[in-house]
């Protein structure tokens, strides 16, 4: 498996605090790849290094052997890593549909004087970003919602809306925060469900970030443990249960939580 | 130089209580009262009334203008801005009706009032002269003096008093004070109050000096929102930084600057933009406020 | 981006209302003194539009007679002291006004809320106390004796008129405004209603989330600034234009707060807004001017009474929910 994210000896500090220290690893093409580890372990620091929502102290992610780090959101979000939030990031008073349109604008052909003046290939754009965005949501089961303004939608909703925004921009690389967090058991499994089809059928590789241990051991194919800002382990599933550095950073805590 | 400096400590100080009003009612409301210019003069017009006119005494003049401002400003922040913040999709509201509230009390001052500049008897005569070097009349001395008293005042009871604890809670987390016990609403009202009171001391305070006019209280706003902009919004310290900076950057600008004319503010406005592309938040802010 | 049938009748209405109703029914009643009232509304509502469009990413924008006042100066200086045709000067005016928003934008449109609110208020203050202090424009005596646009034609064909031989140019200044504003807004609408547009509102729903699908926030936002400000400078180029002058104290604070209300009046979610809301604040105060020395008490006190009541703008009143403009 060739390695299409290499993340190279990362390190963020906020003043004397270090949230991440000399983190590497690679994610596969195609993989499914989770970052876990107790709350403050810096999962989340490191997720917004990846997308350049915030610059390393040193270190660098390279995407295709180019580097990612250190630039704009929106430029890494060209490049095809796109990032999602959690759900209270949403354009409010947009509805599903709007959205994944407006998430769509990175596949324009047309200039935005183009679209200004209405030309030939701004039409185009705007009937193959409805198309688009109603195939997208059949896919991802949102059809009878898709009319709906996001701030009216329930929490589960709100998920499955940002993983379509982020969809939407066609990204070979997905980052999920917390896809899981707040959810029942039913919802995560369809959660998990959806997360591997998107795999599966768009091929996009997908990194995330999460709590829920029993999700995160069904659905990923390697997993990176954080614990104070280190990476204490990296492997499978199966490797990870039984890594004893992992189940001493969750011991006492999280034995539960783990769910062995 | 002595001069620039005695200039600048005399108009920091001035300047910060302006600031410092504003910015308290930014904390707890997320409002930009755009009518703190026009409290000001009210402050001052309050003041020439009772000392200038009537020939009471001027701490009693002092203490009316606060009176005055205090309930002005409880009476605006119950019957207005708390319904308005309430009942309204989008904060920005309140800025609508805070710069209706600045129409509003400009128009008052000019019926009650009226649009003459209005000056009162000095309240200390003679001058300080250090050797021709340092020249300040006393009653400017003691202007200030009284200045840095209320500032040292404000700050005594924002940290060791149970009112100031409850504001100060509340500038932090409105919903965790409320968690907390506080009573938001009423003490919204009592910041609010408390923030016009300022206003209205320092128009008071220097109505003795620079006399007072109906034109002064936009200009004074936007002194206040320089002040404010270069401290950090709705944090005191910065506002009292915000203050002494602007007043010695004024107080400079007018003695270095003055043969090219007018060009202080322009500078000055072209340095806070520089500031504030490096440092957004201000010097004593959160970010983002 | 089809019209409904509706739609085009309203246009239509409104079209034939300005250019053929207004000037019928001021030359039945002889009232001329209205259209420099309606002139005044159509040109304010040209520079209101900006502002209104600052607000679609999110901004609020108290700068607008920062821009009037350098549109009106730059007009001015261009016809007096280099006697450039008025209508070259106008769209002079306006891409000059663009170019002072794009250098002062770089650092303040990083600002967010309340402070943008605040560095724009004060930049209305500086612009004025600059137009006092520099030598091209005039000090406190400022440009008069603006003279009339002349005729423009192309080819040998005219186009515009030469104002100065007219005998009422009251008219000619009206149409003239009219057209600004029917293209102005055209242009508006078209532009919300366009990718820009929609680029636009992600921007102002949530920044963050808008720049993770790849939207260069920086830009957009540099780029709606720049318009917001060219329709600025061309509404201040008009102004002086028909004022024959131009002082420091033409566009002041007061007046950048206007600007702010007529959209905030008319409702920010609506793209003819800002026009409504600046034919009720301009004639609300000009009736209420029988009441003298009351008048901006019993103005502000019906603004205040407005915000308290219907805190969402006037145009609310008529719809329910939603942008379906």
């Amino acid at each position: 498996m060739s390695s299409l994210i290499q993340v190279k000896n990362v390190t963020k500090k906020y003043g004397g605090l270090t949230a991440n220290n000399d983190i590497s690893f690679d994610v596969g093409e195609h993989e499914i790849l989770s970052v876990i580890g107790p709350n403050g372990a810096g999962k989340s620091t490191l997720f917004k290094m990846i997308s350049s929502f915030t610059p390393t102290t040193s270190g660098e992610v390279l995407y295709r052997g180019e580097r990612i780090s250190n630039l704009k959101p929106h430029i890494v979000a060209r490049k095809g890593v796109v990032r999602t939030f959690q759900e209270t990031t949403i354009f409010k008073s947009m509805t599903v549909r709007e959205s994944v349109v407006v998430a769509q604008h990175l596949r324009a052909k047309a200039s935005l004087a183009g679209y200004f003046w209405g030309s030939r290939t701004a039409q185009d754009d705007v009937a193959a970003f409805g198309k688009y965005a109603d195939e997208l949501l059949e896919f991802l089961g949102m059809s009878e919602i898709a009319n709906e303004l996001a701030s009216n939608l329930p929490q589960g909703n709100l998920r499955a809306l940002g993983i379509a925004i982020g969809l939407a921009t066609a990204p070979k690389v997905l980052l999920l925060d917390e896809p899981f967090a707040g959810m029942n058991h039913d919802e995560t499994m369809n959660m998990v469900n959806l997360v591997r089809s998107v795999r599966d059928e768009r091929g996009v590789t997908i990194m995330l970030v999460e709590h829920d241990m029993p999700a995160v051991m069904s659905i990923s194919d390697r997993i990176v443990v954080l614990n104070f800002g280190e990476k204490i382990a990296e492997g499978t599933p199966s490797e990870i249960q039984n890594n004893e550095n992992v189940i001493e950073a969750y011991l006492g805590s999280a034995d539960d939580e783990i769910g062995m | 130089m002595e001069q620039i400096l005695a200039n600048g400590v005399y108009l920091g100080s001035q300047y910060a209580m302006i600031a410092l009003g504003l910015t308290l009612i930014f904390a707890l409301m997320n409002v930009l009262n755009f009518a703190h210019g026009q409290m000001y003069v009210i402050g001052g017009f309050v003041t020439y009334t009772v000392y200038g006119q009537l020939g009471l005494p001027f701490v009693v003049a002092l203490v009316m203008s606060c009176v005055t401002l205090a309930i002005l400003g409880a009476l605006i922040e119950k019957f207005l801005f708390a319904p308005v913040i309430k009942g309204s999709a989008r904060e920005e509201s309140t800025m609508l009706l805070a710069a209706g509230i600045a129409f509003f009390l400009d128009a008052l001052i000019l019926i009650i009032f009226g649009e003459k500049q209005r000056g009162v008897p000095k309240i200390v005569n003679g001058v300080f002269n250090y050797d021709f070097r340092l020249i300040m009349p006393y009653d400017r001395i003691l202007i200030c003096g009284l200045a840095i008293l209320s500032i040292v005042a404000f700050i005594g009871l924002m940290q060791y008093t149970k009112t100031g604890r409850a504001l100060r809670a509340l500038a932090q987390d409105r919903t965790a004070a409320q968690l907390m016990g506080v009573n938001v609403d009423r003490y919204s009202m009592i910041g609010f109050a408390l923030g016009a009171m300022l206003a209205g001391l320092v128009g008071g305070l220097l109505v003795t000096i620079t006399g007072v006019n109906l034109g002064m209280g936009g200009p004074t706003s936007i002194k206040a929102f320089m002040m404010v902009m270069i401290g950090g919004a709705g944090v005191i310290s910065g506002a009292i930084w915000g203050g002494i900076i602007l007043g010695f950057m004024e107080a400079i600008g007018l003695a270095v600057l003055s043969q090219y004319g007018d060009i202080t503010y322009l500078l000055i406005f072209i340095s806070l933009m520089i500031f504030l592309a490096i440092r957004p938040q201000g010097l004593m802010g959160k970010p983002w406020g | 981006m089809g019209f409904s049938s509706k739609q085009m009748m309203g246009l239509g209405v409104f079209l034939f209302a300005i250019f053929v109703g207004v000037p019928l029914l001021i030359g039945a009643t002889g009232r001329w003194d209205f259209y420099f009232t309606l002139t005044s509304v159509a040109l304010l509502a040209i520079a209101s539009a900006g502002v209104w469009l600052t607000f679609y990413i999110g901004r609020i924008n108290i700068g607008q007679g920062a821009f009037a006042l350098i549109g009106a100066y730059v007009s001015a200086i261009l016809v007096v002291k280099a006697g450039w045709s008025f209508w070259l000067s106008l769209p002079a005016a306006g891409l000059f006004a663009a170019l002072v928003a794009v250098l002062i934008g770089l650092p303040i449109l990083r600002l967010r809320g309340v402070y943008f609110a605040m560095i724009t208020l004060v930049l209305t203050q500086v612009v004025t106390l600059t137009a006092l202090a520099l030598p091209i424009t005039n000090g406190a005596k400022g440009i008069s004796n603006i003279p009339l646009p002349s005729g423009l034609s192309l080819f040998g064909i005219p186009l515009i008129p030469d104002f100065g031989s007219m005998e009422n140019t009251k008219l000619a200044f009206y149409l003239t405004a009219c057209i600004l504003m029917v293209v102005t807004y055209a242009a508006l609408y078209r532009l919300v209603n366009s990718r820009l547009g929609h680029l636009c509102r992600s921007m102002q729903q949530n920044e963050e989330l808008a720049s993770s699908i790849g939207v260069n926030i920086a830009y957009i936002r540099i780029v709606i600034f720049a318009i917001s400000s060219f329709f600025g400078g061309l509404g201040g180029a008009m102004f002086g234009s028909i004022a024959q002058s131009v002082y420091p104290s033409s566009f002041q604070v007061a007046d950048s707060v206007n600007f702010m209300l007529n959209c905030f009046l008319g409702g920010l979610g609506y793209v003819f807004g800002p026009m409504l809301g600046t034919l009720v604040l301009y004639f609300g105060w000009d009736l209420l001017f029988e009441f003298g020395k009351y008048q901006m008490l019993i103005y502000s006190t019906l603004l205040i009474l407005i915000i308290r009541f219907l805190p969402n703008g006037l145009l609310s009143i008529r719809f329910s929910k939603g942008d379906k403009s």
